[in-house]
C-alpha cells in the first residue's frame, strides 16, 4: 500500500521537524563532506565503487553472497577449539582456600598473626585494613583428593568433586582490583571502568551468530541474589555496535516479556509492518548515518524471531525426570542457579555462542564457613550436572565452561576469629578459577600459591592472560581483534595479555 | 680525543647532507658534457666550468666536514680509509677538471686526447666509488646487496631443531644482537667505539665502559642501556629503531647473569634453566606442545554454492578465515524424513572435502545416508546423535581416516559396533549415551583398548 514512497526522500510536514531535518551536526557534516567527497573521487578514479560499497539493490548475487559467507573481520585467525561458552560467574569473590586451594600447613597456625612479609606492604581494604590484628584463619572445611587427577576439593562441593577429571584449575589467578564493581567490570570487560565491551560482545562482534533466531550473547542471573549489585554494563557492548550487547533473560517463568501477541491480534501482518518500518528506518539511516538506527532495526528483527525461538528453547517441560534429578530439585524452580544452568545447556544446544550466568552471594566478609557452605549448596550440584550433561551429549568437546569470581579472599580473618567462625576480606593477588571442555587440559591444575594462599609463587595468570587464552580457544588472536573508537584501536586485552599455552590441549 | 670541541661533531654531522651537492654537480657537469656534443645543444658547454667549480668547492667542504665526522671515532677500519682517500682524490680531480674545462690548463701536446670528457668520466667513477664506501659506512656493507636479485644470499644461521642443540650465545644472544644492535655496532661503523660482532669485540666493550660483566647485570652497560626510559638520550637502540622486546631483554640478561656470559654454554646445561626455558623456546619457535594442526589450503568454494546450501537450512561457518574449511550444522529437525535428508546430503556433498566439523543431529539420517557421509574424507568431528543409525552404518564411516570425534548418542548402535570403531585410524572419542551400550560394555572395551575413549552417559 505504501510502496509508492520508495524513491522519494521522506520529509516531515511539520515545520519544527523540518527545521531539525535541515540541521546536520558538525561531525556528520565533516564526515559527509570530507570522507564522502574524497571517497567519491577516489572510487571514480579507480573505478572500484562496487568493491567497497555496501551491498545495495544493484549488487550482484555473487557480491551479496560473499559479504554474507565471509567473516568481514577476517576471523577466525586460527583453527578454533571452542564453538560456544558458558561462563558461570560467581559474583562476590568465592573463598579459594575454603573450596580448592588446600593449605594444610595452616592448621597449626590458627590465630597467629599473618606475617608482614607475606602481605608485602599490600594495601588492604578499608574494611579490614584498620584491624589491630590479622589472625590466620585456617579453613574449617575438610579437603580430600578426587579423581585420577588427585585434585583437592573441600567437602563444600561434593558434586563437583565427582567431575574434577574434567576440570582445569587455575590456582594462580590475579587481578588488579580489590573492590567489587571495578573488579567485576575488569573481569568482564578487561578494564575497571564501565564502558568497554564485555567478553561476550567482543565474541559476538568478531565471530557473529550461529543461530540467527536467537541472540548470540545471553545473560542469565540467579534470582533473589543478594550482595553486590550486577549491572548491565557487565554484559554491555561498550563502543561496539549495540546489537552485540548481552540480552538478559529474566530470572523467572517468563524469561523474555511481551513475546506473546496482545489480545485480539494474531500477528499475521507483523512481518509486513516490520518491513515497512525498516524501510522508514532505512531512509533515516541514509540521511543521518547513525549506526544506532541500524542496531535498532537489527533488534526489531531479532525480537520478531525470538517470538518463536524463545518459547521453544525456554520450555523445559520436555526434559526427562532424570535430568531434573541430576541438576537438583532447584532446577524445577525457574530463575534459580540450577534452572539457569539447565536453560543455559538448552541455549547452547540451539547455537547460542555465549551464555553468561551470574550467581551472587559469594562475598563472605562474615560467617564465611556458613556462607561458603550455603552458596555451594545452591550451585554445586547444578554446576557438576552441567559438566556431566554437556559431556554425555558430546558438547564438552567444543563448549568451554568457565567458573570463577572477580577476586579471591584473605587467609586472615576479617572480624573476630573463633574455632568455627571467621570472615574473609577481598583479595586480588591470588584466587582460583577453573575451566573445562573445549581445548583446555582436563584433570589439570596450573599455578601455585604460597602456604597462605596469599601470593602466587608459580605460574601466575592475570585477568588479561585469561582473556587472551579465552579468545585464543575461539580461534581469535587477542591482539588482532580490535575496534577503532575515539581515535585509537581497542582490544579486550588492550595492551596486555599472553595466551597461557600450558592450559591448552 | 676528548679535547675535540662539540662544535666539530656538530658540524661533522652535516657531512651526509653536504656530500650530495658535489655528487649532483659532478654528474650534472658530465651530463652537460655529453649533451653538448649535439649541435643544437653546444651552448651548454659554457655551463660546465661553473658546475665543476661549485662541485670542487662543495667537495672540499664535504671533505672537511667528513673529517670532522670521522673524529667522533664511530667509524673505523679500511672502509673509512677508502672513503677518506677517494673523497680527497675526487675533490682534487674536480678541481683539475674545472681547470681543464675553463682552459686554465691546456694539454697542447695531446690534441687528439679529449681532456674534458676523460676527466669527467674518471670523476664519475671516483664519485661512485667514494659514494659506495660512504654508503657502506652509514648503512653497513650488506645494505646494497641484501635484496639484490643476484649474488650470494647471506647464509642463514641454521635453526636448532631440538632443545638439546641450543647454544645460548649462537642461537639466542647473537641473533638478538644481529637483529637489533649490529647494524650500528660493527667493525666498520663502531658507534661509540663499540662493535658487537665477535666474542672478542663484545668483551672489549666501547668507549663508554664495560659492555658486559659476566654475572653482574648492574655492571653491564648493554643491559643498562636497553632498559633505560626510552626517552633517555642514552637509551639503545636510538629513537626510530626497534627497541628490544621484554623477552629479548630477559634472554640477554639470563645469558649475562646466569650463564656468566659463557659463549659456548648450551641451554640445557644452564643453571636455573627453568626460569628462561619457556621464553627461550618461544623465541626459537621450538614450542613442543604448540604444534598446531597444519591446515591445508583448499581451493575456494563457489560462494553461490554456499549460499544455496544456507538457503536450504545449513549453517555454514568458515573455521579459519580464507582457508575454505567449514563447520557445517544442519539444525535439528531440518530434515523430517530420510528422503529429505538424502536430498540435503547430496547437495552438501558438493563441498564434502571442505567440511571439517559436521553436525547432523536429529535429522532423520539412516544407515543409507551414511554411504554419502563416508565420502566426506576430511571430517574431524561428526555429530550423528539422535538419528536412527545402527552398527552397519558405523562400519561404512571407517573410511573417514581423519575422524577424531564421533557423536552417536541416542542412536541404535550397540556393543557390536566396537569392532568397527577399532578400525578408525584417528578416532579419539565416541559418545554413546542413550544407546544399547551399557557402562559394563564400555568397561570391557576400555580394559583391552586404549583408543578410542568411549563416553557413555552419567545418567540413564
Amino acid at each position: 500500500m505504501c510502496d509508492n514512497h520508495e524513491h522519494k526522500k521522506l520529509r516531515s510536514n511539520n515545520r519544527d521537524l523540518q527545521e531539525i531535518e535541515k540541521q546536520i551536526d558538525r561531525r556528520h557534516f565533516l564526515k559527509k563532506t570530507s570522507l564522502g567527497l574524497g571517497a567519491l573521487a577516489f572510487s571514480s578514479l579507480l573505478g572500484t565503487e562496487k568493491l567497497w560499497a555496501n551491498i545495495n539493490a544493484e549488487s550482484s548475487p555473487e557480491e551479496i553472497l560473499n559479504a554474507y559467507n565471509k567473516n568481514r573481520l577476517g576471523l577466525p585467525h586460527h583453527l578454533p577449539k571452542a564453538k560456544r561458552i558458558i561462563y558461570l560467574f560467581q559474583s562476590g569473590g568465592p573463598s579459594q582456600m575454603d573450596l580448592f586451594d588446600y593449605k594444610p600447613k595452616l592448621t597449626d597456625m590458627f590465630g597467629k598473626e599473618l606475617p608482614e612479609s607475606v602481605i608485602g606492604g599490600q594495601k588492604l581494604t578499608g574494611m579490614s585494613g584498620a584491624q589491630s590484628t590479622l589472625p590466620i584463619a585456617p579453613s574449617t572445611f575438610k579437603f580430600q583428593q578426587y579423581g585420577e587427577s588427585r585434585a583437592w576439593v573441600s567437602d563444600a562441593m561434593p558434586y563437583l568433586s565427582e567431575v574434577v577429571d574434567e576440570l582445569c584449575f587455575i590456582k594462580g589467578m590475579q587481578t588488579d582490583q580489590i573492590n567489587h564493581t571495578p573488579a567485576i567490570t575488569f573481569m568482564q570487560t578487561g578494564n575497571q571502568l564501565p564502558g568497554r565491551p564485555s567478553i561476550g560482545s567482543w565474541l559476538s562482534y568478531g565471530l557473529g551468530s550461529d543461530n540467527e533466531n536467537l541472540p548470540t550473547f545471553i545473560t542469565l542471573v540467579s534470582k533473589n541474589g543478594k550482595g553486590q549489585p550486577l549491572k548491565a554494563s557487565l554484559w554491555g557492548n561498550g563502543f561496539l555496535p549495540t546489537e552485540h550487547q548481552g540480552v538478559q533473560f529474566r530470572s523467572g517463568k517468563d524469561p523474555v516479556l511481551y513475546l506473546s501477541d496482545p489480545e485480539n491480534y494474531d500477528g499475521h501482518d507483523r512481518r509486513h509492518m516490520l518491513d515497512y518500518l525498516s524501510h522508514l528506518n532505512d531512509l533515516q539511516t541514509d540521511s543521518y548515518g547513525d549506526p544506532e538506527i541500524q542496531a535498532r532495526m537489527a533488534q526489531y528483527e531479532m525480537a520478531f524471531k525470538m517470538q518463536t525461538s524463545v518459547p521453544e528453547v525456554t520450555d523445559i517441560s520436555d526434559e526427562p525426570e532424570h535430568i531434573f534429578d541430576m541438576y537438583g530439585k532447584d532446577s524445577r524452580d525457574p530463575g534459580t542457579y540450577a534452572a539457569n544452568c539447565l536453560m543455559a545447556r538448552k541455549l547452547l544446544e540451539k547455537g547460542v555462542k555465549f551464555v553468561q550466568l551470574y550467581h551472587q552471594g559469594w562475598d563472605q566478609h562474615t560467617y564465611c564457613p556458613g556462607g561458603v557452605k550455603n552458596q555451594s549448596k545452591k550451585t554445586d550440584q547444578a554446576t557438576a550436572a552441567l559438566i556431566k550433561d554437556l559431556k554425555q551429549r558430546g558438547m564438552l568437546e567444543d563448549t568451554l565452561v568457565v567458573w570463577g569470581g572477580e577476586f579471591g579472599r584473605t587467609i586472615y580473618s576479617q572480624g573476630q576469629l573463633t574455632e568455627t567462625n571467621y570472615g574473609r576480606d577481598h583479595h586480588p593477588k591470588a584466587f582460583t578459577m577453573w575451566m573445562a571442555g573445549a581445548g583446555v587440559k582436563p584433570g589439570f591444575s596450573y599455578g601455585e600459591t604460597d602456604d597462605f594462599s596469599y601470593n602466587v609463587v608459580k605460574d601466575p595468570v592475570h585477568v588479561h592472560d585469561f582473556h587472551a587464552t579465552l579468545l585464543h580457544l575461539f580461534g581469535v588472536d587477542h591482539e588482532k581483534l580490535t575496534f577503532k573508537h575515539q581515535g585509537r584501536r581497542y582490544r579486550l586485552t588492550d595492551v596486555h595479555g599472553n595466551v597461557v599455552k600450558d592450559l591448552l590441549t | 680525543m676528548n679535547e675535540v670541541p662539540d662544535i666539530v661533531f656538530f658540524l661533522g654531522r652535516f657531512h651526509p647532507l653536504v656530500v650530495h651537492l658535489p655528487i649532483g654537480l659532478i654528474l650534472f657537469a658530465f651530463l652537460l658534457e655529453i649533451l653538448s656534443k649535439w649541435q643544437n645543444l653546444k651552448e651548454l658547454k659554457v655551463a660546465i666550468p661553473y658546475a665543476l667549480l661549485f662541485g670542487a668547492i662543495t667537495a672540499a667542504t664535504a671533505c672537511v666536514l667528513g673529517y670532522m665526522l670521522s673524529l667522533s671515532g664511530e667509524y673505523d677500519g679500511p672502509m673509512l680509509d677508502g672513503h677518506f682517500w677517494f673523497g680527497i682524490a675526487t675533490t682534487l680531480l674536480t678541481l683539475m677538471a674545472w681547470l681543464i674545462s675553463a682552459d686554465k690548463i691546456k694539454f697542447i701536446k695531446l690534441k687528439t686526447f679529449k681532456a674534458n670528457i676523460a676527466s669527467l668520466t674518471l670523476l664519475v667513477v671516483l664519485v661512485s666509488v667514494t659514494g659506495h664506501y660512504g654508503g657502506n659506512l652509514t648503512h653497513g656493507s650488506d645494505y646494497l646487496t641484501k635484496y639484490a636479485p643476484f649474488g650470494e644470499k647471506p647464509k642463514e644461521t641454521i635453526k636448532p631443531k631440538t632443545v638439546e642443540e641450543v647454544v645460548v650465545f649462537d642461537h639466542i644472544v647473537y641473533p638478538i644482537l644481529e637483529d637489533k644492535c649490529i647494524s650500528c655496532h660493527n667493525p666498520s661503523k663502531k658507534k661509540g667505539g663499540l662493535s658487537l660482532d665477535t666474542e672478542e669485540n663484545i668483551l672489549k666493550g666501547g668507549r663508554e665502559g664495560i659492555t658486559i660483566t659476566p654475572g653482574d647485570l648492574s655492571k653491564s652497560d648493554l643491559i643498562h642501556r636497553v632498559t633505560l626510559n626510552p626517552h633517555n638520550k642514552d637509551f639503545m637502540p636510538p629513537e626510530g629503531k626497534n627497541p628490544l622486546t621484554e623477552e629479548e631483554i630477559q634472554l640477554l640478561s639470563f645469558w649475562i647473569e646466569n650463564n656468566k656470559a659463557d659463549f659456548k654454554i648450551k641451554l640445557v646445561d644452564s643453571e636455573k634453566k627453568d626460569e628462561i626455558l619457556k621464553t627461550a623456546l618461544a623465541y626459537l619457535e621450538l614450542g613442543t606442545e604448540n604444534v598446531t594442526e597444519k591446515i591445508p589450503k583448499l581451493k575456494p568454494v563457489d560462494s553461490l554454492l554456499i549460499g544455496t546450501l544456507k538457503s536450504k537450512g545449513f549453517a555454514i561457518r568458515e573455521l579459519v578465515y580464507n582457508a575454505n574449511i567449514f563447520d557445517v550444522v544442519l539444525p535439528s529437525k531440518t530434515a523430517k524424513s530420510p528422503e529429505e535428508a538424502k536430498a540435503l546430503l547430496q547437495e552438501l556433498a558438493k563441498i564434502k572435502d571442505h567440511i571439517y566439523w559436521l553436525s547432523l543431529e536429529n535429522n532423520a539420517i539412516t544407515d543409507q545416508e551414511l554411504t554419502t557421509i563416508a565420502t566426506f574424507t576430511n571430517l574431524r568431528q561428526l555429530h550423528l546423535n539422535k538419528n536412527a543409525i545402527s552398527n552397519a552404518g558405523i562400519e561404512k564411516l571407517k573410511a573417514i581416516s581423519t575422524l577424531n570425534s564421533l557423536n552417536l548418542y541416542g542412536t541404535k548402535v550397540d556393543q557390536n559396533c566396537f569392532a568397527s570403531l577399532l578400525e578408525f585410524k584417528n578416532l579419539e572419542k565416541v559418545y554413546l549415551w542413550q544407546t544399547a551400550i551399557t557402562s559394563e560394555h564400555v568397561k570391557e572395551f576400555t580394559a583391552i583398548n586404549k583408543k578410542p575413549l568411549l563416553i557413555s552417559g552419567v545418567v540413564k
